[in-house]
């Protein structure tokens, strides 16, 4: 069995399975939900089979077309490609299961072909490490990303999906003016190979410029983060579980790289404004969560906020940094999905997810309940959540470099996300009639929210593992070192 | 680079001038549609530029999609907006105008300013001598199965990125379907003139798409501008009224738009089994295997086209 593990095309499987399942579910619409999920299991195990190959050998290699870089493309897969593929998998399984019983049959054939387009983008998005193939994948999610925002062809659905296409087109194209600037100074798309070759010059920082503002609009960062409220409020419960808890990280990971493989030198002041517009959306995100009176515009301005701290990490810089932040990434992906999926099931029963009413549908619904609130115990960020050892990690790093101000962001988002938590938890504990047309939440709907719940408490107790995973391929070597 | 002559140089400054006037003047026009003729003016304006710079490909590209598809693409949403009738854009700005909205505006135009300048600094400190990856494709070509550089770069060396780019396109096809459901507001009445046209062009144009494949392995041409090629040969029938039969519309049209990512997807896998990565060709049949798979993406871009003119000015509702 060994041998076999090591060898099979692991990252090759994670494109091409998802593509034929996209392509199957279109000819064949009628059989969308069936095949669907047969493609999305599959590619779960892929991802399952990339993961114990890392974890016996080191990082994963494939050139594609067998030309290698510069001339063509290389597929690579390190800790932080396996972890990414890996939480990507696991969110995308849970959705897929929440989503065949959630739409009915007319949307099940729209969203299908549609779903696995975007899982095949996200999976070349982790498993590249080409600028222009980055930019590629980027644009397969952000387009399918849309097209599922507006599923439902409502008004809302529409405008939220129409600003939502505006604001990622124009970060795609600022990503791609940077990418033009680097590769004409440097004559190469790979990204290991750039991180040999570049100096600080007015071409790097524009490129760096560039790259950065179109990245920081596509993953939402204060004060760009205008489009996401509206889309991920308008969209349906899955999709919406999909871009918060998947898709705005994306670009965080594309940048994510660029920080750590090609402007490590670039250091200081760029990475002090990323960590002010983290503090700013840490604040403006609980605040307007604080304030909405729905219930998905609540998660989804959490998310804005929780998108925040991971820009923590950039004025900190050391190992343990990226490491909180990554955490919280990956924990942030699980609860934020079983919000979201909690809220689904909320919108499944009552019709609604205005707040002030919740009290009809919370009583009805223990597992939902039970749901988001372990989801918010990881976003608060209580022990032993993953969020917990996340901004344990982060506050420990701004400890050793001497930076203890951010410190003070980390704790009190934590006060401001317990409020708005149990301004929706609360509800549980008080007295009310049942709706009046009330419809049965199936069952596995609300254990799919359930086990993302736990899930994201679970990867606390199990973070020594995954940080030494993380660690395969030393992903984080260049920004360490500086 | 060789000396320009005082001709060219005259050309090249009026051809700079008049694409910044046309962009200026589209993106502050008042009236929609006339924004669109300006839109489609600036993408034939550069498409001449690409032709200066010497990349016809990209001319091509450009005069086919930029100024061609996206033109028709345009006019006909022009024609589902509710205000079509004046297309006047001022009702549409109105939600602009909140208190502090200029200052903001002032905020924001000063900054795009200043990062416009930047990058004009930035530009003087790329290196003169640029190269690129010439080389490395000039050693390789051999290997390649095609003659021409641009379609072994896009086919065989980076076929990876073309396939994402194809399944790009296909997405934007499940997007419009979505998004392309409400009836279209003016009906589109058939022409004579228009009649004659489309049955004169149109076999023209399949003859140019077909042409512009083949000449792809060699020179300038390739599957992405024989698609559009054909897919705007697709767009005047669909002008002049005509309209597929509806047997047509569902499986056949299915197949028919997967064709291109199966081809792919096909020639991808097939290397795997015999212990070759993704996408690597066999070296004695890359050129076959590329004008197949450029076939393929040909038909499928062309159908694709057509079906997102079609969905868009749907207008009885017909769903590819």
């Amino acid at each position: 069995m060994a041998p076999m593990i090591l060898t099979l095309p692991w990252g090759v499987a994670l494109i091409v399975m998802p593509v034929v399942g996209a392509l199957a579910c279109y000819l064949f619409r009628r059989a969308a939900k069936p095949l669907g999920l047969m493609t999305v299991t599959v590619t779960a195990l892929s991802a399952a089979g990339l993961a114990l190959r890392t974890t016996r050998a080191d990082s994963y290699h494939h050139a594609v077309g067998g030309w290698g870089a510069p001339l063509g493309i290389e597929l690579y897969a390190d800790g932080l490609s396996v972890l990414m593929l890996v939480a990507t998998a696991i969110v995308a399984c849970a959705i897929s299961f929440y989503a065949a019983r959630f739409f009915d049959d007319k949307e099940q054939a729209r969203f299908w072909p549609l779903w696995l387009l975007l899982l095949t983008a996200m999976n070349a998005l982790f498993l590249s490490r080409d600028l222009f193939n980055m930019y590629v994948a980027l644009e397969l999610t952000g387009l399918a990303a849309v097209a599922l925002t507006a599923l439902t062809g409502s008004q809302d659905a529409l405008s939220g999906a129409i600003r939502y296409l505006l604001a990622t087109m124009l970060g795609s194209l600022a990503y791609l003016l940077g990418v033009v600037f680097i590769y004409h100074g440097y004559g190469t798309l790979d990204l290991a190979m750039l991180g040999q070759l570049v100096e600080s010059n007015p071409v790097t920082w524009l490129a760096l410029g560039l790259v950065s503002a179109g990245l920081a609009l596509k993953t939402a960062l204060f004060p760009l983060h205008f489009w996401l409220p509206p889309a991920h409020a308008s969209a349906t419960p899955p999709v919406s579980a999909a871009l918060s808890a998947l898709v705005v990280k994306t670009a965080f990971y594309v940048l994510l790289r660029f920080w750590l493989e090609i402007f490590p030198s670039e250091g200081a002041a760029p990475a002090q404004l990323f960590g002010l517009l983290g503090c700013a959306a840490v604040f403006w995100g609980g605040v307007q969560a604080l304030r909405a009176r729905r219930l998905k515009l609540l998660i989804a301005y959490s998310t804005v906020m929780q998108i925040g701290y991971l820009f923590i990490a950039f004025p900190l810089g050391i190992l343990l940094a990226w490491h909180g932040a990554l955490y919280l990434l990956l924990s942030h992906a699980l609860a934020k999905a079983a919000m979201f999926l909690a809220a689904g099931n909320v919108l499944y029963y009552g019709g609604h997810d205005r707040i002030a009413d919740l009290d009809h549908v919370a009583q009805r619904l223990p597992l939902t309940v039970a749901a988001f609130a372990l989801a918010g115990v990881s976003i608060m960020g209580l022990p032993p959540s993953g969020g917990f050892v996340a901004k344990w990690l982060l506050i420990q790093a701004s400890l050793d470099t001497g930076q203890w101000w951010w410190t003070v962001p980390i704790l009190a988002g934590s006060l401001v996300a317990a409020a708005y938590v149990f301004k929706v938890v609360g509800f549980a504990f008080t007295q009310a009639e049942a709706p009046q047309e009330a419809k049965l939440v199936p069952v596995s709907m609300q254990w799919t929210a359930l086990v993302l719940a736990v899930a994201a408490i679970a990867l606390g107790l199990i973070a020594p593992w995954t940080l030494t995973w993380l660690d395969v391929g030393d992903p984080f070597s260049g920004a360490v070192s500086r | 680079m060789e000396t320009l002559t005082e001709l060219q140089w005259i050309f090249d400054v009026l051809t700079g001038c008049g694409l910044l006037w046309l962009a200026w003047s589209c993106l502050s026009s008042r009236n929609l549609h006339r924004a669109v003729v300006q839109f489609v003016s600036f993408g034939l304006l550069m498409s001449l530029a690409w032709v200066r710079l010497e990349a016809p490909d990209i001319a091509l590209a450009e005069a086919a999609i930029g100024a061609g598809l996206t033109g028709a693409l345009l006019m006909a949403s022009l024609a589902r907006l509710p205000l079509s009738g004046s297309a006047d854009i001022r009702a549409l700005k109105s939600a602009e105008r909140i208190a502090g909205a200029r200052l903001l505006q002032l905020l924001r135009n000063s900054l795009l300013f200043a990062f416009a300048l930047f990058i004009i600094y930035a530009i003087f400190f790329l290196p003169p001598e640029f190269s690129g990856l010439r080389e490395e494709v000039a050693t390789e070509i051999e290997n390649a199965g095609v003659r021409n550089p641009v379609t072994a770069v896009l086919l065989n060396f980076r076929g990876y990125d073309t396939f994402l780019e194809l399944l790009v396109l296909l997405g934007a096809l499940f997007g419009v379907r979505i998004v392309g459901m409400q009836p279209v507001r003016t009906s589109m009445t058939s022409e004579p003139v228009l009649n004659i046209l489309a049955s004169l062009l149109t076999p023209i144009l399949i003859l140019v798409a077909a042409y512009l494949l083949w000449i792809g392995t060699d020179g300038a041409g390739g599957a992405f501008q024989a698609g559009a090629v054909l897919g705007a040969g697709g767009v005047l029938l669909l002008l002049a009224g005509w309209r597929p039969a509806r047997a047509l519309m569902a499986s056949p049209f299915r197949s028919l738009v997967l064709l291109g990512p199966l081809a792919f997807v096909f020639v991808a896998v097939l290397p795997l089994l015999s212990g070759r990565a993704l996408l690597q060709y066999p070296p004695d049949s890359a050129g076959t295997l590329i004008v197949l798979l450029e076939i393929a993406a040909t038909l499928s871009i062309g159908l694709t086209l057509c079906a997102l003119f079609l969905n868009v000015s749907a207008d009885d509702g017909e769903q590819p």
